[in-house]
């Protein structure tokens, strides 16, 4: 049997951090004399009554959870926390429907950062600080799932990181609070020193913090409805992209290099692979928009390298509309927002670690086939890759795409057109939030989409989000059996 | 070293059967009246037949060994050279196909892809409408043999699932290679028969319903009309063509054994099972989805769906409808279609059904050991456990397709192709489907307006798809040509 004590005591816990952290919209609010500051009071109020009742209601004197209890505590959480986070945005002055409110909260708390909202630059500050703040916790809480939940529960290859983080002795706990503190404290300094530059660079303070909140986050939500094209400003698109950047890499190897082992961080096959993806990237869309754009070099260069990290990262800032720049431009943004960045960031898509991995498996198969005696093992950072951690790497892959087609087609059953289910598909799976096309694009919002296509995006968000295994095991009868 | 001698021994004598197959649109031709065609195609075929018999006299040795490095070089090296010469005919005739657009219609044909960059098919001399048919016949043929007897022993993407198949029943009621091919040539030729003769009670001219039913055997999808079934509006034919597409796409080892008496395996075969399921419950919520929303009746909508959905699965590649304006459900289930593919062992492309079925498998498996670390689980193909090799290779063939489909898409992008012009352009040529989605090469449109760079691009794709991308790739990596 499956023991829910447990999945509730840790969701209770969850809650109540979430009541804590709606003071700070309600005291912005309070201090800018907006009544939405009651909303987030008395949503903070439930929100903390539920969460201590299902603390108390479910204590054990001896806290254990199996792989059971983690899968659906996994999807669990993501779905209540989304729920909470809805709640002030339903009851303020916005008057969001219970489906846009969902949307939104589960965009910001898997770090999507697609929107419905429409007129932000006159929204009540309180549900900006709160968009920021979702996006701040679901980054973190992924981060600490990326250390200590995933490569546990062998989603999707993952085992692979198991050995770095601890070793199997008796001390593994402490150590995995010491790892999750330390990165804790590291995403919430490089937050903070994102929010200074951006204040140096001319944002007014509370944007400053929202920004960096929705980019080291890799959300990308913004407090403008044209994002971070409203500043027009530079040095405030040099420093996104450069802590665009910094968030999409493996957050364990920070620890290293402030633990004085430097040199981890750009040995790392990820980052090395990560970046130079973005280089080759960057340099095509130059030279195409350049050359073919007839659009002046440093123009090119400013908005092509901007779009790329804020794509890739799947952050999903926008400074120019790609989406005029052809056929070609599309097509790789389509493809990139899938992709994503590298395991152990708060970025979401398929991971450069898993396309790494399928490339060396299929490599060491084609060599293989060259000579059918000869031993090839699949390497990944010097190390031979297990058979079960390659094949789980597959399985994880073939999920996605199956999972990517059939949202795909159930959001054209909803009446929208091939290109925008297909690249909001892609938004929500690889935690992007930017789609294609005239609705979804970079100059667009998802205000106008039918309900039962924003429920299906939010499914989408949470599949990707989790990792697709840990919701889809739910639907396996075995799962429920015994 | 590889020893080039037997493979160019072997291309030798496929190009003397290609030029022995040329003889047949000149016969046609001529017949017709249509002498200065007639005189393009012999002049094709003689040159042809030089040099296939001087390749086979210039590289004879005394008996053909070829072994693993051999067969992927002459597999790759036989479908280009073959689609070369074959090209020969479209580029002398008078239809002004470019080199590139020669190229790119023979490939189609020769990869049973039949996408076409010949528009006007309906006043085209016969000999050309011919030639495309054979071509597609002769290249389903030729992949039927490969995927029976090569691939299994090189152990090709997971099809070393299908050589127990083969040497198993072996040891029994088939002694020699040679003798399952001929068996397969016949049913081959067989249903071909039956299917042109279906076609013709149904009422189109002899010559349609010869041209048709090679293209629906072979999973081709080369029309003589340029709207392609449409042309007919006859529900009989749609139906004929429905079934023959999938019996073209079925694993014809089977209909051997089924007809040497083991018509049991044909029935119990899970490839099978799943591909009626997938088209079954493809056509019915295609079908209800489209009666809705378009106000036809149900009857020819059931038909549009069906036919449309059977020649896309299948790999053929017909059209009756202009389902890219049916709205995005449409074009969005068609472009994912496209990638299905039929079963192993018939010249359908794509991925295939077995693999999707390995893949499960083995995802499944995963699960329920995720669910109960301590549990030994198993995956069955066909009732059998599936081998760890085998499934690694499937799911690589898999991550191997999607990165072929990225690229591939990327580039055409990069010639200038819209999105779904280059989506759908490079999905239906890695499967070998032929039709794309779009106004440019939709089911309304032709691969004719494309830039040269695209269709040699798009060539590339298809002998990819056609030869399950590692016969290609694997001449890629450097430690292929060392030692």
């Amino acid at each position: 049997m499956i023991d829910l004590r447990p999945v509730f005591f840790v969701i209770g816990i969850l809650l109540a951090t979430l009541a804590v952290v709606m003071a700070f919209p309600a005291l912005i609010d309070a201090l800018a004399h907006n009544r939405d500051w009651t909303v987030f009071a008395s949503s903070a109020a439930l929100t903390l009554f539920l969460g201590v009742a299902l603390v108390i209601a479910n204590w054990t004197p001896r806290f254990e959870i199996d792989v059971r209890e983690a899968f659906l505590l996994v999807t669990l959480a993501w779905v209540v926390a989304a729920t909470a986070g809805a709640l002030p945005m339903m009851f303020s002055r916005l008057h969001l429907g219970f489906t846009d409110a969902y949307f939104e909260a589960m965009s910001g708390i898997t770090t999507t950062g697609s929107t419905v909202i429409v007129g932000l630059s006159s929204a009540p500050p309180g549900i900006l600080l709160w968009r920021a703040l979702l996006q701040m916790l679901g980054g973190m809480g992924f981060l600490f799932m990326g250390v200590a939940v995933l490569p546990y529960l062998k989603v999707g290859g993952m085992q692979f990181f198991r050995m770095e983080t601890a070793d199997r002795s008796e001390n593994a706990l402490p150590r995995l609070a010491q790892v999750a503190g330390g990165i804790a404290v590291i995403y919430l300094g490089l937050i903070a020193v994102d929010a200074t530059l951006l204040w140096a660079a001319g944002m007014r303070g509370f944007d400053a913090v929202c920004h960096a909140m929705a980019t080291l986050s890799t959300g990308g939500f913004s407090t403008f409805d044209n994002s971070i094209g409203h500043f027009k400003s530079l040095p405030i698109e040099i420093i996104t992209i450069v802590f665009m950047l910094i968030a999409a890499l493996p957050f364990p190897l920070y620890l290293q290099l402030v633990r004085g082992r430097p040199g981890r961080l750009f040995a790392d096959s990820q980052v090395r692979t990560f970046l130079g993806l973005y280089l080759a990237t960057v340099i095509v869309l130059t030279l195409w928009q350049w050359l073919g754009g007839g659009e002046k070099f440093g123009d090119a260069v400013r908005t092509v390298s901007f779009t790329a990290a804020s794509i890739m990262t799947t952050t999903g800032f926008v400074t120019a509309d790609y989406q005029s720049w052809g056929g070609f431009v599309m097509v790789l943004i389509l493809f990139l927002t899938v992709v994503g960045a590298c395991t152990g960031s708060p970025a979401g898509g398929l991971k450069i670690y898993r396309l790494e991995v399928l490339y060396a498996t299929a490599r060491s198969q084609i060599r293989r086939l060259t000579q059918p005696h000869g031993l090839f093992a699949a390497q990944y950072a010097g190390r031979p890759i297990p058979d079960p951690v390659a094949s789980s790497v597959m399985g994880f892959f073939f999920l996605f795409a199956l999972t990517f087609a059939a949202l795909s087609i159930g959001l054209t059953a909803t009446g929208l057109d091939f290109l925008t289910s297909v690249s909001g598909t892609a938004a929500a799976m690889g935690n992007v939030g930017r789609g294609l096309g005239g609705l979804i694009g970079p100059m667009g919002d998802f205000n106008a989409l039918p309900d039962a296509a924003k429920w299906l995006l939010s499914l989408g968000m949470l599949l990707g989000r989790i990792e697709l295994y840990s919701a889809l095991i739910l639907l396996w009868p075995d799962f429920w059996r015994g | 070293m590889i020893d080039f001698r037997p493979i160019i021994h072997v291309i030798g004598i496929l190009l003397a059967v290609l030029a022995a197959a040329m003889m047949l649109p000149v016969l046609t031709d001529w017949l017709n009246g249509f002498e200065q065609d007639a005189v393009v195609f012999a002049a094709c075929a003689a040159g042809a037949l030089f040099i296939g018999v001087s390749a086979m006299l210039a590289a004879r040795t005394g008996e053909i060994v070829i072994d693993n490095r051999q067969s992927f070089m002459l597999a790759t090296l036989a479908w280009i050279v073959l689609a070369g010469f074959a090209a020969l005919p479209f580029a002398y005739s008078n239809l002004g196909l470019s080199a590139a657009g020669a190229f790119f219609e023979a490939m189609a044909g020769v990869t049973t892809t039949a996408s076409t960059v010949i528009t006007g098919l309906d006043s085209a001399p016969p000999g050309i409408l011919l030639w495309r048919a054979l071509l597609q016949w002769l290249g389903g043929m030729g992949t039927i043999t490969f995927v029976i007897l090569a691939l299994p022993n090189l152990q090709v993407a997971g099809m070393q699932l299908f050589r127990l198949d083969t040497a198993e029943s072996a040891h029994r009621a088939m002694p020699r290679a040679a003798q399952i091919v001929a068996g397969i040539a016949l049913v081959y030729v067989a249903l071909t028969a039956l299917c042109a003769t279906g076609l013709r009670l149904a009422g189109m001219t002899g010559f349609e319903a010869v041209a048709h039913a090679m293209a629906a055997i072979s999973t081709g999808g080369f029309s003589t009309a340029d709207q392609s079934i449409a042309h007919f509006r006859s529900p009989l034919i749609d139906a004929i063509l429905i079934v023959f597409m999938i019996l073209g796409s079925l694993p014809f080892f089977l209909y051997l054994q089924a007809l040497r008496g083991n018509p049991r395996r044909l029935l119990r075969e899970s490839q099978i099972h799943w591909l009626l399921a997938v088209l079954a419950v493809t056509i019915l919520l295609m079908t209800a989805w489209h009666w809705h929303h378009s106000g036809e009746r149900f009857l020819h909508a059931l038909d549009e769906c069906a036919f449309n959905v059977v020649s896309i699965v299948t790999g053929t590649g017909f059209t009756t409808a202009h389902y890219d304006s049916w709205g995005g459900l449409a074009i969005a289930a068609f472009l994912f279609l496209t990638i299905v593919g039929g079963c192993a062992g018939s010249a359908s492309g794509g991925i295939k059904i077995f693999r999707f079925q390995v893949i499960y498998a083995s995802a499944d498996t995963q699960i329920r050991r995720m669910v109960r670390p301590n549990g030994l689980f198993i995956p069955y193909f066909n009732g059998r456990p599936i081998p760890d090799t085998v499934a690694n290779a499937v799911m690589g063939f898999f991550f191997l397709f999607a990165v072929s489909f990225a690229l591939l898409a990327l580039g055409l992008g990069l010639l200038g192709l819209d999105l779904l012009t280059s989506l759908s352009g490079a999905a239906s040529a890695l499967s070998n489907v032929g039709a794309g989605l779009g106004p440019v090469i939709g089911p309304s449109g032709s691969f004719a307006t494309l830039p040269d760079g695209a269709k040699w691009l798009l060539s590339f794709g298809m002998l990819l798809g056609r030869l399950d991308l590692y016969t290609v790739l694997v001449l890629l990596v450097p430690a292929f040509w060392r030692g």
